[in-house]
């Protein structure tokens, strides 16, 4: 059996935080991430759905080391990276990119899109100048921009385009595993389409392994191979994309799936919402016979494997 | 907050000693002393007497200890250029015109000033705003004794109408104080229009339209509330920056003030006063900004009731 | 009666790049009780319409003309500040799309609530205190007394927004406003208020003009549609008709563009191209570069709205 593209184990974040005290400051710590393990196949893309503050954006930023976790691994094809210093880090840099949600923050207004886009080979001294450049205009091409807008500035985009660049940016260094944080989001519905199937197109086209954060159920419904859903910084169900529409076992994702607003006026429903409190009540209650991997019984939630390939948040009974 | 506060306090004291010792090094370490005049020639054994008695032949770090002794008894010595009293007791006399003068020039520059920047932010590109910004550019670029150089010239040589310098008579601080005012109706005019146009354009304000209210309303009591946290930090520092004297306007009017001793006791190497200045005008602005600070933290409620519930 | 009787509606803006039109000549009827819903995306004009309608964007640099532009009988076009200040808030009541910029930060939610019924109703500080107490109870925030004392950066996104429901509500207004109420929310917080903005309608008998860029909420809660694209309104009916019948080519290729709810990975039906740029906008439909089926007519000029179906229109030349 080949190693993932990307492995997260146990991976944890904490903050301080302060939590009042008027005269002297009290910190306590905040849990952003809690022991967060998920694994992205290669050649497959990844949901990782959840709401603001359940660290869905926190465990993405981890898996590219760009910010450090407090305790836990990062597997790129099987070599950890956590621990790594920066210039260990670098080769494996080349093998992990990421495309963030707001991409006209991310592109230097300064830079034509060519230099943008061949930057990274820059970065890592790759190719000449001349080479940098042409890889650079075949990019923008293959993300379906013209050569011409090579000499184009980011402000002169469509926030669709912008994407593009954004995308043609992060793979041009042919990485393994993709992360993109809510790369849709801020995109119009008729272009959002079409950066959904350019990725789709990309990773089928060379292979990659995709990490796709959102909060956008039914594109991640179209989009990935399996989904990891997470609730205040834990992962609370991880299945095959279906599985997770058609038979999730977590009250919190069905809360989500619940929300997602209907296609067509005539399904038009009065809907019941879940608190905070229902859902921790809702918590399924397994039996560890019917388990498919042991457990042991406890009265704490934890992340148990129903079937094979489908894991869910539950209070192990004996 | 009260951790806040003593955490500063510390870091004054921090400061305290690190501005003493630097200046004490860097008045001693300039070539010359008290009675290195030409105008006062004095004899080998007369200067090395005098000396002996202020003190100035011990080791620079004695001389320093010895002071700051005395500075933490309240005792700053006696100046050099006015032995009659102590250093405390000129100061105390020096202070009231750079007070009076300075003071109402911030009293009455900065509320101008203030009034310029929202006419200014109000009527944006109208010929309220090309003044106000006139002005602020010319308050900000124009040095001051320039400034005073144009008020003597104007009211007191061409008009005649005021005194060009002095200190005793009312009619002879106002063209002072119109020079002291420059600079805060200056900074506030600027300001004051910058804090309103980032508040103006704000989204809540639109909501405050979609309400209902009236402009007037909006702008009294939410748009300046707003603008007006940043504008109340500022005040203290700027106010003591030209209570201190201003070295030029003092010197052009005449007046005597702070600013214009700062300028004696370094030309006579009048350590005791020079140093007393320095330390009592660092003071006063960490405490300026320490109370700022506290204010910008009592005024915003995002810092004063915490985090989210 | 209509209580928004729009026709020919313009709105441009001075800018460098010259004169642009944001909104190129729109009608829009709203009836009592009704809830229209307004849905296009980015530089469709759809926001700017819906600020127009309450004289908010600052005129200069925005420019509104218009045949007949009227709200509750109110002639908004020629309404001097006072009577504009008098309508907004009491007979048009607004829900704007970011809860945690909207409210005014050094001052409590309680304050502002009050300040709103006061400036439009004559009643005792207590009564209004008491009714903005009611109104966060009826917006289902539990503890209504004690979020009457919170300055805005101690509240969710959620929460602020419920405050920003019940503050529109406060003067039983006749017509709600809503600009992407829900766009900057978490998704299941995006259901509540949904289903909270469609209760409240019903029960205070309000108009709601929902402007949104997501077919999902206009699925969700409009009884009409206006669909706009590049400052025009291109087509307009029922709700179901438009999602069962839709007639415009733009209507079309947007509802086949959902991602829906299709099990498995597969490729999404996607429009070619990007949204016109209003500074320079296409001749004749701003659809056309991005259409399917342009004909040389759909260059050239603009097509009329032509009835489609029981109070369905749509602007298409192929349909004249």
């Amino acid at each position: 059996m080949t190693a993932p593209a990307l492995e997260l184990r146990g991976l944890s974040k904490k903050f301080p935080i302060r939590v009042g005290g008027r005269l002297l400051p009290r910190y306590a710590e905040h849990v952003a991430v809690d022991g967060v393990s998920l694994v992205v196949p290669t050649n497959r893309i990844v949901g990782l759905v959840g709401e603001s503050g359940s660290g869905k954006t926190t465990t993405g930023l981890m898996a590219m080391r760009l910010i450090e976790p407090t305790s836990g691994q990062i597997l790129i094809d099987g070599k950890d990276i956590s621990r790594l210093g920066h210039a260990e880090l670098k080769p494996f840099r080349r093998q992990m990119q990421v495309v963030f949600q707001d991409s006209y923050s991310a592109l230097d207004p300064m830079m034509t899109l060519a230099q943008i886009v061949a930057e990274p080979l820059h970065i890592h001294g790759l190719m000449t100048a001349r080479a940098q450049t042409e890889a650079a205009l075949g990019w923008l091409e293959r993300v379906g921009l013209d050569r011409s807008y090579g000499q184009r500035y980011p402000h002169e985009l469509s926030g669709g385009q912008r994407q593009r660049v954004a995308i043609a940016r992060a793979l041009i260094l042919r990485p393994s595993v993709l992360v993109a944080d809510e790369p849709t989001s801020a995109l119009d519905v008729s272009v959002k389409a079409q950066i959904i199937n350019l990725l789709q197109d990309l990773q089928e086209e060379m292979g990659l392994s995709i990490l796709f954060i959102s909060h956008d159920l039914s594109v991640v419904r179209s989009l990935t191979d399996t989904v990891v859903v997470m609730h205040r910084g834990r992962v609370v169900e991880q299945a095959p994309t279906e599985a997770i529409f058609l038979e999730s076992r977590h009250p919190y994702t069905r809360s989500l799936l619940d929300a997602i607003p209907v296609l067509h006026p005539r399904d038009r429903r009065r809907r019941t919402f879940q608190s905070a409190e229902t859902i921790a009540t809702g918590i399924p209650r397994l039996s560890a016979r019917d388990l498919a991997a042991p457990a042991m019984p406890s009265a704490t939630p934890q992340l148990v494997t129903v079937t094979p390939d489908h894991r869910v948040e539950a209070i192990v009974t004996a | 907050m009260i951790l806040y506060i003593l955490r500063r306090l510390v870091s004054i004291a921090v400061t305290f000693f690190v501005v003493s010792v630097l200046v004490f090094l860097m008045m001693h370490s300039v070539p010359g002393g008290p009675f290195d005049g030409n105008d006062m020639p004095l004899s080998a054994a007369v200067r090395a007497k005098l000396m002996a008695q202020l003190g100035l032949d011990q080791p620079l770090h004695v001389q320093y200890f010895n002071y700051m002794a005395g500075v933490l008894r309240l005792d700053f010595g006696v100046p050099y250029q006015s032995p009659g009293e102590t250093v405390i007791g000129l100061l105390s006399r020096a202070w009231l015109p750079s007070l009076v003068l300075g003071g109402l020039g911030v009293l009455i520059g900065a509320p101008i000033g203030i009034l310029l920047g929202m006419a200014a932010a109000l009527k944006r590109n109208s010929w309220m705003d090309y003044l106000a910004s006139g002005l602020a550019t010319l308050g900000l670029t124009v040095p001051v004794f320039v400034i005073s150089m144009g008020l003597i010239l104007i009211f007191a040589v061409w008009l005649n109408w005021l005194p060009a310098s002095g200190w005793g008579k009312p009619e002879r601080w106002i063209l002072p104080i119109i020079a002291f005012a420059a600079i805060p109706l200056a900074t506030y005019a600027r300001y004051t229009r910058s804090a309103m146009l980032d508040t103006l354009n704000k989204p809540f304000v639109t909501v405050l339209r979609a309400k209902g209210l009236s402009e007037r309303r909006i702008i009294f009591q939410h748009v300046l509330r707003n603008s007006a946290i940043p504008m109340v930090t500022v005040f203290l520092p700027m106010f003591i920056g030209t209570a201190t004297g201003s070295i030029f306007v003092e010197a052009m009017f005449r007046v005597p003030g702070l600013g214009s001793y700062f300028v004696s006791s370094i030309q006579s190497r009048d350590y005791p006063l020079e140093m007393a200045l320095v330390l009592m005008v660092t003071l006063m602005f960490c405490f300026a900004y320490l109370i700022s600070d506290i204010l910008y933290a009592l005024l915003n409620p995002r810092i004063r009731t915490g985090g989210r519930r | 009666m209509n209580l928004v009787d729009i026709s020919e509606l313009t709105v441009s803006f001075r800018q460098h790049e010259g004169l642009v039109q944001a909104v190129r000549g729109i009608s829009l009827r709203v009836d009592a009780g009704e809830s229209v819903g307004i849905v296009g995306e980015s530089g469709s004009g759809k926001s700017v319409t819906c600020m127009a309608m309450l004289r908010l964007l600052r005129e200069p640099p925005a420019r509104i003309t218009a045949g007949k532009f009227e709200i509750a009988g109110t002639d908004i076009l020629r309404a001097d500040n006072r009577t504009l200040a008098s309508l907004r808030g009491r007979v048009a009541a607004m829900v704007f799309q970011d809860p945690m910029t909207a409210f005014d930060p050094v001052f409590t939610i309680g304050h502002q609530i009050i300040e709103t019924i006061r400036t439009h109703r004559n009643v005792s500080k207590a009564e209004a205190r008491a009714e903005a107490e009611s109104l966060l109870r009826r917006v289902e925030i539990k503890q209504a007394k004690d979020v009457l004392g919170y300055y805005p950066h101690q509240l969710s996104g959620g929460m602020l927004q419920r405050a920003m429901i019940a503050m529109a509500l406060s003067c039983r207004p006749q017509i709600l406003l809503a600009d992407e109420p829900t766009t900057a929310l978490d998704v299941t917080i995006q259901a509540q208020i949904l289903q909270l903005i469609k209760e409240l309608q019903a029960e205070f008998g309000m108009s709601l003009i929902m402007v949104t860029h997501d077919l999902g909420v206009i699925a969700e809660t409009v009884d009409r549609v206006v669909v706009m694209y590049g400052g025009r309104v291109m087509e307009q009916g029922p709700v179901e008709a438009i999602f069962d019948d839709p007639r415009h080519p733009y209507t079309q290729a947007l509802l086949r563009s959902i991602p829906g709810h299709a099990g498995g990975r597969r490729r999404l039906t996607e429009i070619k191209g990007a949204s016109p740029n209003p500074a320079n906008p296409p001749t004749g439909c701003p659809f056309h570069p991005r259409c399917a089926a342009a004909e040389s007519a759909c260059r050239e000029s603009m097509p009329v709205m032509v009835a489609v179906g029981a109070r369905h229109d749509a602007a298409c030349w192929r349909l004249q």
